[in-house]
């Protein structure tokens, strides 16, 4: 199978609104897709219906070839997510958070590899032992980059994973994406954030009211160019 | 602003349908308590008001006997329901309903309602009292618990702040918002009850009963003040609302179910109970120690006769110009009277040790404080109990001494024979119990109508100062 | 499986990191072990108060040994003399006191008529039995629901409402998974909790080891799933946690406090025992009438139901003792009617509400904890009925010193009857009782489950 994750005429209808209009697409293993569009335009829709979270109105999502819909918990031996906030259990510390995540998904770690997991997703060490109430957004954010990457996933789905970080943070996290790209990893991220879109993505998806308006190769155009361009659909 | 708030609030709780079809439910509660409670009262009062009607129709009609015989035949008191008790059960359940009056002999109320009960009654009942008590504050919980919470999340306290409002006078706006809600389900049904206790004629419009319905009405009120107070308090001191909730549920089981049964059952465990058969035994062995009405042969009883013997310069009791049986069974009525006073005293000291824990426990828990002031108004408490067996006891006495005063006057000593004409039995007072005055019954909970007015000062100076620190961000 | 496990662990981990929870169990447990204490100390009172009452009878006898230094009748022995019909409670009464406390345990008789000593009440302390008993049934029929309430009334929407629950569904597991691991390990704390207090109780009280064992056990069992099963049904609407924790307690306040007071209103309009105040009226108004009517008419009503006694010496003169215990006992027959609707109407109440209990699973669970520990209304009612023939027995005793007058001897004190009654179980009830709670128990998870698979899941 040559499409990690695929949309097939996907729909979704709310009671009284259409979030998400006959989506078709594919992306393939190293190929990090990212999703522009205001808020409401359908992206975490997109997100929630891959994750299985939101049964789809007609149309069908496959990851790796797999409808997501029956295969709920099968296809997410597949994925990792991390979502626009991660939430933690505030009782357990850093690592414990990261031990259930990754047992869950069947990889048993020693303490000392969750560790690396931490401190590679730039989580200080004191604070790995801290119950994670005490965290703030961007150290959550950090343990829940550490649960996807220890989870050697196939698809990574991110629904808009740098608000609310700093630029150095934020640039880490590009850094970290390319790698796992360049390991072969397919990414899916639903963003604001045009410029890093350009800087990182392979290709650039622009979503209105639940339509996919356009598909762009990174390649094809400069960051300037992209924002216009964004902006024209926007104001159609 | 206050005002502005206040109106905010009552006006979104009338429309939240959740809030509104739940006090409904309670409303609806109210008044089939009401109903239930009235229904229940007029049975058991017919009961023992017929039965009361009969033993004094007995008495005064009773065959020609001999007074002492009559002293043994004796008379029942049966407790009658004091007026407002269908609005709060209280003790009454628990209470004898009948009490035999007899010479010599002091007898236990008997038949309680519980008695005559599977352990069903153990659960509580369905009073006014009882929703007004437990029910009640869970829906003024309900109604409040989000008071701040909810501005926390909404984020709307900082805008709110933000124009100028202060902590405290937001916190006074959502409880005097809140109250009008509170006093908009409770209204109709004490509204029904007092139409049903006047409007009907079902009893007299008398001063003290209408003292007591106020004051009834008052304690239940300030009771609710403090708990919606305290609800707003505890919203202002969580960041969320289930938190505010669970706190505050929490709260509610330790005031309305913990405490009250723990205090209760600490209080009989610290204080023993004599059994009715100790206490018995105990007056009997006093008694015999004086005079023993059938015991002539008691040293006392000697002393007796010979100095009523000199006094009238008799040789034998025959010749006395009184009749020396009547004399010396008055003498051991009087004798074994006070000996059972003291030991009933003794008793009902007991008790009060033991409710004391109850009652000072009451300074920390309002719930136990208009428990105890609300069954104190509708004459179904401890002390209504106690003035009702005291009362009794003083007619049982007086009722044994009259008996024997005719036998010491009209009849010869050593005789057994004769009998007085029913008419004379005809000439005896009924029994007849009236309630005490509600000043009374107020004194009785003097540290329960202490505990409530101290909830009701601090909850509003403390409660207010811990306002004062809530977290806004 | 193996994901069941870990997830079992961290609900472990979450537990034990969280303070609220911890006091919650602490609490639970500490009321458990006051409720054995309180109970087993009711009960340790009980019996010594019954040991005491032998010493009053022996105290009485010598009173009666000084004041009747040799032969006297027994006319007077038996109207001075009181010995006691005693209620010995079973080894199980403290786990449940059910009415003990409300009903007394023990009966002075006399030799007079029955009806005017039966129905005597011990001194009790209103206010404390209106409080009610914190014994261990208490503690597990009504705190243990608040338990399991307090436990499970967030057992999903916590998930969601502090946003762990896409991380974790993003995970290879299904939701079920989740909610039964959730479930099974608050089950596994709470019973474990529940059983270990049982048992404590049991080997506190020294309970004879029977098949109520077992059957207290199942009942706790059963009626701690019963609430799980509940909160599981609640979870299943998926609503946040404020709606959950209110609908559980208005569930709770529903079964232990609304329809047992309702039940109770209804019972006592359905089933009235109004014949107690004209019992005691009656009898008195017979047994005094006794003085009054011709002795031979009233020789010759007693002599119909005790023919035996016909052909001893006629009365003559104001009085004989055998003449007076005669009308006592014919003051008896005439209400025995009477009293026997009365005990009857009780024992109806009894039944009717054991029929009724399927509304509520709390009153039955109360009921069968009684019935277990013979603790309840029929007890009552088997005491009393023994405590009847008790005063039969004392008369047949004194019934030949009286007609054949037979002088009363120090000697014959000691051949005088005795009593003693132990409360036993009600098992048949407790069978009943458990088959009503299991079917209850088997519906709530129905419904649960349905709730839960009609219900689409909202991750957000």
């Amino acid at each position: 199978m040559q499409y990690i994750l695929e949309a097939k005429r996907l729909c979704k209808q709310y009671q009284d609104k259409l979030a998400l209009k006959d989506l078709n697409l594919q992306i393939r293993p190293g190929e990090i897709f990212c999703l522009l569009g205001q808020n409401g335009a359908g992206k975490s829709t997109t997100i929630n219906l891959f994750l299985g979270f939101l049964k789809p109105t007609s149309g069908a999502a496959y990851i790796k070839g797999l409808e997501v819909a029956s295969n709920l918990t099968k296809v997410k031996e597949y994925l990792a997510y991390i979502p626009e906030n991660v939430m933690l259990y505030p009782n357990l510390t850093g690592l414990e958070n990261l031990s259930l995540f990754s047992s869950l998904a069947g990889f048993e770690y020693s303490k000392d590899e969750l560790m690396r997991y931490l401190l590679q997703a730039g989580l200080p060490a004191e604070a790995a032992s801290r119950r994670v109430g005490g965290y703030s957004k961007g150290m959550r954010q950090k343990v829940g980059v550490a649960i996807a990457v220890a989870k050697h996933a196939q698809v990574l789905l991110l629904d808009e994973p740098t608000s609310g970080l700093d630029p150095k943070a934020s640039n880490e996290f590009s850094e970290l994406l390319l790698g796992l790209s360049a390991s072969g990893t397919a990414i899916f991220m639903a963003t604001h954030d045009i410029f890093r879109s350009k800087e990182v993505g392979t290709r650039v998806g622009i979503m209105r009211e639940g339509e996919l308006v356009d598909v762009l190769s990174a390649a094809e155009l400069n960051a300037n160019e992209l924002e216009k361009l964004y902006l024209n659909y926007m104001h159609v | 602003m206050i005002r502005t708030i206040a109106k905010k609030e009552f006006i979104s709780t009338l429309r939240d349908r959740r809030f509104v079809s739940l006090s409904l439910i309670v409303l609806l509660l109210l008044l089939s308590a009401t109903i239930v409670g009235l229904h229940s009262y007029q049975n058991l009062q017919e009961e023992r008001e017929v039965a009361q009607h009969t033993v004094n129709e007995q008495f005064a009609n009773s065959a020609d006997r001999h007074p002492h015989r009559m002293a043994h035949y004796g008379s029942y008191a049966f407790r009658p329901k004091s007026s407002l008790s269908f609005l709060d059960f209280g003790l009454d359940s628990y209470t004898g309903a009948s009490v035999y009056m007899e010479a010599h002999r002091q007898n236990s109320a008997n038949f309680s309602q519980a008695q005559q009960s599977t352990s069903l009654i153990r659960f509580g009942e369905m009073t006014v009292a009882f929703v007004l008590q437990m029910l009640l504050p869970l829906l003024i919980i309900f109604l409040c618990f989000g008071a701040f919470t909810q501005e926390k999340e909404n984020g709307t306290l900082k805008l709110l702040l933000s124009q100028g409002v202060s902590l405290r006078q937001l916190a006074w706006a959502k409880v005097s918002g809140y109250s009008k809600v509170v006093a908009l389900v409770v209204a109709p049904a004490l509204a029904l009850a007092s139409l049903l206790i006047f409007g009907r004629g079902a009893f007299a419009l008398d001063g003290d009963l209408l003292l007591r319905l106020l004051l009834f009405i008052l304690f239940y009120g300030l009771y609710f003040f403090v708990f919606v107070v305290l609800s707003v308090v505890v919203s202002a001191l969580h960041q969320r609302s289930s938190t505010a909730l669970v706190s505050l549920l929490g709260i509610w089981i330790l005031f309305c179910i913990l405490i009250p049964k723990a205090s209760a059952n600490l209080g009989a465990n610290l204080y023993t109970t004599p059994t009715r058969a100790q206490l018995d035994a105990d007056v009997h062995a006093e008694v015999v120690k004086g005079i023993d009405g059938h015991n002539s042969q008691d040293e006392r009883a000697e002393a007796l006769k010979q100095e009523l013997l000199k006094k009238y310069g008799a040789s034998s009791l025959d010749q006395l110009p009184v009749n020396f049986d009547g004399i010396w069974m008055a003498v051991g009525e009087e004798q074994s009277s006070k000996v059972y006073q003291k030991h009933f005293n003794r008793l009902m000291g007991i008790f009060q040790k033991q409710n004391r824990i109850s009652e000072w426990a009451a300074l920390l828990n309002p719930y136990l404080a208009v428990r105890h002031l609300s069954m104190g108004m509708a004459g179904s408490d401890f002390g209504h109990y106690v003035d009702f067996q005291q009362k009794a006891e003083t007619y049982r006495y007086h009722l044994a001494q009259e008996l024997n005063h005719i036998q010491a006057t009209q009849l010869r000593y050593g005789d057994k024979e004769t009998r007085l004409s029913s008419a004379t039995w005809g000439a005896f007072e009924p029994f007849e119990y009236d309630t005490p005055h509600a000043s009374w019954a107020l004194a009785n909970h003097m540290i329960s109508f202490l505990g409530l007015l101290l909830w009701g000062i601090g909850i509003c100076i403390g409660g207010m100062r811990l306002i004062d620190n809530t977290k806004i961000v | 499986m193996k994901k069941f496990r870990i997830l079992i662990k961290y609900e472990w981990l979450n537990f034990r990191a969280d303070r609220g929870l911890l006091i919650l169990s602490l609490l639970t447990l500490m009321a458990g072990l006051y409720g054995i204490y309180y109970g087993n100390t009711e009960i340790v009172r009980q019996r010594e108060n019954i040991a005491d009452l032998a010493q009053l009878t022996e105290h009485n006898i010598d009173e009666l040994k000084q004041k009747y230094p040799g032969e006297v009748e027994a006319g007077d022995i038996g109207y001075y003399h009181s010995t006691f019909a005693v209620n010995h409670p079973d080894s199980w009464a403290g786990l449940s006191l059910g009415q003990r406390d409300v009903n007394p345990y023990y009966i002075r008789l006399r030799l007079l008529n029955l009806q005017s000593q039966l129905y005597d009440t011990e001194n009790i302390n209103p206010l404390k039995v209106l409080s009610g008993n914190f014994d261990l049934a208490f503690v597990l029929v009504y705190l243990f629901p608040l338990f399991i309430i307090g436990l499970s009334f967030n057992l999903l929407s916590v998930e969601k409402e502090q946003g762990t629950l896409p991380l974790l569904l993003s995970q290879p597991i299904g939701l079920p998974l989740i909610v039964a691991a959730k479930l099974v390990f608050r089950i596994m704390l709470v019973l474990g909790l529940a059983l270990l207090l049982s048992l404590i109780a049991m080997l506190w009280a020294g309970v004879v080891p029977d098949v109520r064992i077992a059957l207290w056990l199942g009942v706790v069992v059963l009626y701690c799933l019963f609430w799980f099963g509940l909160a599981f049904g609640v979870a299943a609407m998926q609503q946040n946690s404020a709606f959950n924790a209110v609908t559980l307690l208005g569930l709770w306040l529903l079964l232990t406090v609304v329809i047992p007071a309702l039940l109770n209103v209804y019972v006592a309009v359905k089933q009235p025992v109004p014949q107690a105040l004209a019992l005691t009226i009656e009898q008195r108004e017979e047994v005094h009438a006794g003085w009054d009517k011709p002795k031979q008419e009233t020789m010759e009503r007693f002599y119909a139901r005790y023919p035996q006694w016909r052909d001893t010496t006629e009365i003559e003169g104001r009085f004989a003792w055998r003449w007076y215990y005669a009308f006592h006992h014919l003051g008896d027959v005439a209400v025995e009617d009477l009293a026997r609707q009365y005990q009857g109407g009780l024992l109806a109440r009894h039944e009717l509400v054991d029929r009724l209990n399927v509304m509520s699973v709390p009153v039955n669970v109360q009921g069968i904890f009684n019935a277990l520990a013979g603790t309840d209304l029929p007890a009552h009612l088997a005491f009393m009925q023994s405590a009847s023939h008790y005063h039969d027995s004392l008369r047949e005793f004194y019934y030949p010193y009286l007609f054949k007058q037979v002088a009363f001897t120090h000697a014959d004190y000691e051949k005088e009857p005795r009593h003693s009654f132990s409360s036993g179980p009600d098992l048949d009830t407790a069978f009943s009782g458990i088959v009503k709670v299991l079917l209850s128990v088997i519906f709530v998870y129905v419904l649960g489950v349905l709730f839960l698979s009609l219900k689409e899941t909202v991750v957000k």
